[in-house]
């Protein structure tokens, strides 16, 4: 098993619901949310902090990751936990936690460079950190959920080197080099992940972006000519909202790296008296849970942390779903039911004597329990052992489901490999592409797009269409961060082609 | 001292202007440009670049403002009105700057209406129905009544050049015109404001007259030294529609629209508009049907105009336009009064070129206009423009130094997208002559930035109108502020703002802040919130305490309201009525425009990385692909800023480009100082290619020279 440093295996208090990278404080409260944004400038006042990883991407030995900004000083503090910077442009060895777990996402060396004498003139912070894809992930999450912080745009260091006059070049004739190499390597990255499914994704959601924006600012710009209605208005609505349960729905999906991170979070759930507490105790190969043939013996919730295939997984077994006369037992039912609601993966355990292995029966016995929408589940049909006669294959509809005796370990490699399967699924593979920086990126952009989005639906009926229309065009900034800019020029055109507007 | 200025460098301006517009003959006494003053009158949409002009030069005391205009009575010329979405935007800041429309049309209107009132006061479109014949009069005695102006009337024909001054781009320099007569005025400055006159061509039907048709030969002169000079030239059409007999008209059945009341003035100055609100006219909207198209889609191949495909604007000047392009629809018909006491209606809407009698029968299919007389039919007209591109951004040509255009010459189209365009050549021409650095605003500050930014980095292909969704930052400049973002930098850097509008923005300005201050102190929480103000509902998911400016932000809230449960110290604030709309407005808008202030500050960081005049694309020494070479070159961007916008530049052409010009940028600019040639000097007025600056400098009084010589 991998060290924790280099995998980023979760500690057990990991799972913060607010860890979502996206989800900053921009995401609800505007008015108080820009205060964040523009109240942190403390060093000259120069506005955001920004971050980046500075190294290849990809596993490496060490990985280096640079900030530059007011909050540079910031940084170091909140994540080395330490009063002060270390001496400047002198490397110091670190523990780096995690500022909101506090939990330890490596040992590395931390350089602070004081503005000016850095590269881009303002404070500036490195941080060395073993070149895990973990390890780099989690650090520029943590980076990201610091205030003033974000992730920096192409060629952003070498901007405002320039913006600083650092950059006078005079001399390094190898920077050019190094510059292009910056700039098209990321615009080369960014062109790989827009190929395929993702990218026309995007350019989807741009499109319907701007066309509804460019309806919204005709609306403004002409509605005194004609052809212009009020129903105009409306249709923009339907198109946001559409939009904003999309990208809602896309966010939601894209926590594979964070999964990674922080662990899936799998739900032992089933009637009682399946074997639940038995399959934790087979797959972590100790006595975690007692066990007894008794309906009800598990009351609390169980949790052990696992590595399944290479994939960190935190397992929790709670009590047989029924409904229970025993005030004890009915609180353990809640909490098994508040346990499967934040459940990453759920592990449906039937027994396969009471349940016949049609997709149909299958379906129903999983749907009995109510597992939450959208969530990924495995049926594990237990008690294999007693099945008499012919085993008939797994149904190949419905849920992945397999056959398992906890009491013989029979179907053990098939649970595991089914498994592995899932957890796959939902994490990604993390050795092909790169998953965190522009991932990280992405759901920043997408979840300040989505954000904005909102607001549009809140401004409705508020009757500034300026104000609502600004939210749109931040929406389309945000996503053209993403997908390519979109200048006044194209919603002009747009404006042109659909409305018979004259002087 | 003052006659000593007056003598020396004086400012021509707007040669040409009447020749171009009308192109007749100069009949009429001296009349000036005021923004939109002659334009008004003049051709199809005149433009006034050299209107503002009078402005600029009133701070600066030494202007003459040498003007040929023509009247010509009113048969041909463009909208009776004012301002307008986006283009109220820049009245207010052309206001806020001291040019006359604003204040003229306060005293000119008879109709006065904010569009888009229920969409936000950021995109207030401030506009007005003007009785040309009061504009007219109120802009004559503007004009004639400021101080130190010398008005002329007469046709330039063109331009005296001479050497250009090193270290500056261009390959030679304006010394002054020449008119119609062939005397000569000279002048430290000359800014060309032509509006349709370059080689301007009217269209009606199968027919075609030069734009100056009762004989404007000289203004063919201009356009010709400008095509020897090696300026870039466009074509451009353009229309305007029949005028019509108001007591012909029956507009018992049409939709009649009032005037608001009270009327919104233009201008920071006025308190209110000279028309008492219940004496305003109304206007009426009708509308064209299938009867029209008909008449229009039989007839295209009488229609000259259409057919030609000389660039128009991709939105629709034209019924026939309309008409074919967003075919079996009606189209609005607005029927504009043209002056309280004039029989004409201007059908906005239905230009045309169309032979005279088919428009005659597309007018009578109209609904109240069945009989309606047609006093003048609508026309086309296609004119050149020089490209944009060739200009700075103080509107100074590159091709010829001392040389602003400001108007339709840079691909406009617009009484106010002119205005804006002439406060910033004006101002830019004297201090210019005064050997002071330019006046420019940035896209951060005012539309008038946007407008010359977009003409000078982008070009334009169709008659550039203003658009508030042009506006990057339209949370942040709006109609309301325009004196808060524009007045005291004309005040202190341009000098082209009176002691009376500067001190008035300096009152404003701090009673907003005070304002603001007081709202922000009074601070709480929700419960008690709800109980002084029942009607206005906060919000739970606010963090208490909450402030006085933080609830002025509800639709439900005003000064009004807040004054009443809060008399102390809420009360004085809300009887100053503008400032209690301002405060309101401030208060709306705020969290956008502090959430903007990040990419304003990044746009204005990019705009200060200022870019060499004289960079050969062609030839530096930087990593550039030949594709970003040409666009660079096309463009001509003078920052950073301009580059980031030109479609295609990647990052790392911007990143190299800088590189070379930090390290390079002294070397360049001595290499391009050397003067290029001498073709380009008409023999008649400039003999000598060799003189040196020193020989030219000898032609001027001390002072003069000094002026010449003063680098900026």
């Amino acid at each position: 098993m991998a060290e924790p440093g280099d995998l980023g295996l979760p500690g057990e208090g990991v799972r913060g619901e607010g860890s979502h990278l996206w989800r900053g404080p921009t995401w609800q409260v505007p008015p108080e949310a820009s205060t964040h944004l523009c109240g942190c400038g403390t060093a000259g006042g120069t506005g955001d902090t920004i971050f980046a990883l500075s190294s290849a991407p990809g596993r490496c030995g060490v990985a280096v990751i640079r900030a530059s900004g007011p909050g540079s000083a910031g940084l170091l503090r909140s994540l080395t936990g330490t009063p002060g910077p270390p001496p400047p442009r002198v490397l110091a060895l670190r523990r780096i936690r995690d500022p909101r777990s506090a939990e330890t996402l490596d040992r590395g060396l931390v350089v602070w460079f004081p503005g000016p004498n850095s590269f881009t003139g303002e404070d500036c912070a490195e941080l060395h950190v073993h070149g895990g894809p973990a390890v780099v992930s989690g650090v520029l999450q943590a980076l990201g959920r610091l205030p003033g912080l974000r992730p920096a745009e192409p060629g952003e260091f070498t901007r405002r080197a320039f913006a600083h006059g650092k950059l006078d070049l005079t001399a390094a004739e190898g920077l050019r080099d190094l510059i292009a190499a910056e700039t098209e390597a990321q615009r080369r990255q960014a062109l790989r992940q827009m190929e395929g499914d993702l990218g026309r994704l995007y350019q989807r959601w741009s499109h319907a972006l701007t066309q509804a924006l460019a309806h919204l600012e005709a609306y403004i710009d002409f509605s005194e000519d004609d052809n212009v209605e009020e129903e105009v208005l409306a249709r923009v609505a339907v198109t946001v909202r559409a939009l904003l349960q999309e990208i809602r729905g896309h966010l939601r999906d894209g926590r594979r790296g964070e999964l990674l991170r922080g662990g899936v979070r799998a739900v032992i759930a089933g009637p009682p008296n399946v074997g639940k507490s038995s399959l934790l105790n087979l797959l972590c190969r100790r006595p975690a849970a007692i066990v007894s043939p008794s309906a009800g013996t598990t009351r609390d919730v169980l949790e052990v942390a696992l590595d399944i295939g290479g994939y960190p997984l935190l397992l929790s077994d709670t009590a047989g779903l029924r409904r229970a006369a025993d005030p004890v037992e009915r609180e353990g039912v809640r909490r098994a039911r508040e346990r499967l609601c934040q459940a990453d993966l759920v592990l449906a355990v039937l027994d396969a004597t009471s349940v016949s292995p049609t997709p149909a029966a299958l379906g129903a016995a999983l749907a009995a329990l109510e597992p939450p929408p959208g969530t990924p589940c495995v049926l594990v049909l237990n008690k294999a052992d007693l099945l008499g006669g012919p085993r008939g294959a797994t149904p190949a509809q419905g849920p992945p489901a397999t056959l398992l005796s906890c009491k013989t370990g029979e179907g053990l490699e098939a649970l595991l490999e089914l498994l592995a399967q899932q957890l796959a699924q939902l994490c990604g593979d993390p050795l092909s592409g790169w998953p965190s920086l522009t991932q990280s990126r992405h759901s920043r952009h997408l979840g300040a797009c989505a954000a904005a989005l909102g607001r549009f639906g809140d401004l409705g009926d508020s009757g500034d269409l300026a104000l609502a229309a600004e939210q749109l065009r931040l929406a389309r900034r945000e996503l053209g961060r993403i997908t390519g800019h979109v200048g006044a020029e194209d919603v002009l055109d747009i404006i042109f082609r659909d409305f018979c507007v004259g002087k | 001292m003052r006659a000593r200025r007056r003598r020396r460098r004086p400012l021509a301006a707007g040669p040409a202007r009447c020749c171009s517009r009308t192109g007749s003959a100069p009949s009429v006494p001296p009349r000036v440009p005021g923004e939109g003053g002659e334009s008004y009158r003049g051709a199809p949409r005149g433009e006034r670049g050299g209107a503002v002009l009078s402005r600029g030069g009133r701070g600066s005391l030494w202007t003459m403002l040498r003007v040929s205009l023509c009247h010509y009575p009113g048969e041909m010329s463009c909208n009776p009105s004012f301002g307008g979405i986006g283009k109220g935007h820049l009245m207010r800041e052309v206001d806020a700057l001291d040019g006359l429309c604003g204040r003229l049309c306060d005293r000119s209107g008879v109709h006065y209406k904010v569009l888009n009132r229920c969409k936000g006061p950021a995109v207030w479109g401030l506009r007005a129905q003007i009785d040309r014949g009061l504009y007219k009069e109120n802009m004559q005695k503007e004009i004639l009544n400021t101080p130190l102006l010398t008005v002329r009337e007469a046709s330039v024909e063109d331009l005296l050049l001479k050497e250009p001054e090193p270290g500056r781009p261009g390959k030679c320099q304006v010394a002054g015109v020449v008119l119609g007569d062939g005397s000569t005025v000279r002048a430290g400055s000359v800014i060309l404001t032509t509006g349709t006159f370059l080689r301007g061509m009217i269209y009606i039907g199968l027919e075609m007259h030069p734009a100056g048709r009762l004989g404007d030969q000289p203004a063919i002169g201009l356009a010709h030294t400008l095509e020897k000079l090696g300026f870039a030239v466009g074509r451009l059409k353009t229309g305007t529609p029949p005028r019509l007999a108001k007591d012909t008209i029956d507009f018992g059945g049409l939709e009649e629209r009032a005037a608001d009341n009270p009327p919104v003035p233009f201008s920071f100055l006025s308190e209110a508009v000279w028309i008492k609100p219940e004496d305003q006219l109304s206007c009426y909207l009708t509308r064209t049907n299938l009867k029209a198209q008909q008449i229009i889609r039989n007839n295209l191949h009488l229609n000259n105009h259409i057919r030609e495909t000389t660039r128009g604007p991709r939105y629709c000047p034209s019924l026939e336009s309309k008409v074919l392009r967003f075919p079996d629809r009606e189209h609005q018909v607005w029927l504009e009064p043209e002056g309280l006491d004039s029989n004409i209606i201007y059908p906005q809407g239905m230009s045309m070129t169309l032979p005279p009698e088919l428009q005659e029968q597309v007018v009578k299919s109209i609904p109240g206009l069945e009989k309606a007389k047609m006093l003048q039919p609508g026309y086309g007209v296609q004119y050149d423009f020089l490209d944009p591109r060739q200009l700075t951004t103080s509107l100074e040509s590159r091709l010829v130094q001392r040389l602003f255009f400001a108007g339709q010459i840079n691909g406009t189209t617009g009484y106010e997208e002119a205005a804006a365009q002439g406060v910033i050549a004006g101002i830019n021409a004297c201090l210019r002559v005064q050997g002071r650095p330019p006046f420019t605003v940035s896209r951060t500050e005012g539309y008038v930035g946007v407008l010359i930014d977009d003409l000078t980095t982008l070009g334009t292909t169709e008659p550039y109108r203003m658009f508030t969704s042009r506006v990057e930052f339209r949370m942040a400049l709006r109609p309301d502020n325009a004196d808060a973002r524009l007045t005291h930098r004309g005040f202190e850097e341009a000098g082209c703002v009176s002691q009376q509008r500067y001190e008035q923005a300096v009152k404003m300005r701090a009673a907003l802040e005070d304002g603001i201050a007081t709202l922000k102190s009074i601070q709480f929480s929700i419960s008690k919130w709800s109980q002084l103000l029942p009607g206005v509902p906060i919000s739970n998911s606010r963090r208490s305490p909450v402030s006085a400016f933080e609830v002025l932000q509800y639709q439900d809230a005003n000064m009004e309201i807040l004054a009443k449960a809060i008399p102390e110290p809420l009360g004085k604030l809300a009887q100053w009525r503008e400032l209690a709309e301002r405060l309101k407005i401030e208060a709306a808008y705020e969290w956008c425009v502090v959430n903007q202030q990040q990419e304003m500050e990044e746009v204005r960081r990019d705009e200060a990385l200022q870019l060499p005049d004289d960079l050969d694309y062609f030839a530096i020494d930087a990593s550039l692909s030949a594709e970003v070479r040409e666009k660079l070159a096309a463009n001509r961007p003078q920052t950073i800023g301009a580059v980031s916008r030109i479609p295609g530049i990647t990052p790392a052409a911007i990143v190299n480009l800088l590189r070379f010009v930090k390290t390079n940028h002294q070397k360049t600019e001595k290499l391009k100082a050397v003067p290029q040639s001498g073709k380009y000097f008409p023999g008649k007025m400039y003999s000598d290619k060799a003189t040196s600056q020193r020989q030219i400098s000898a032609e001027f009084s001390e002072e003069e020279a000094r002026f010449v010589k003063t680098p900026l």
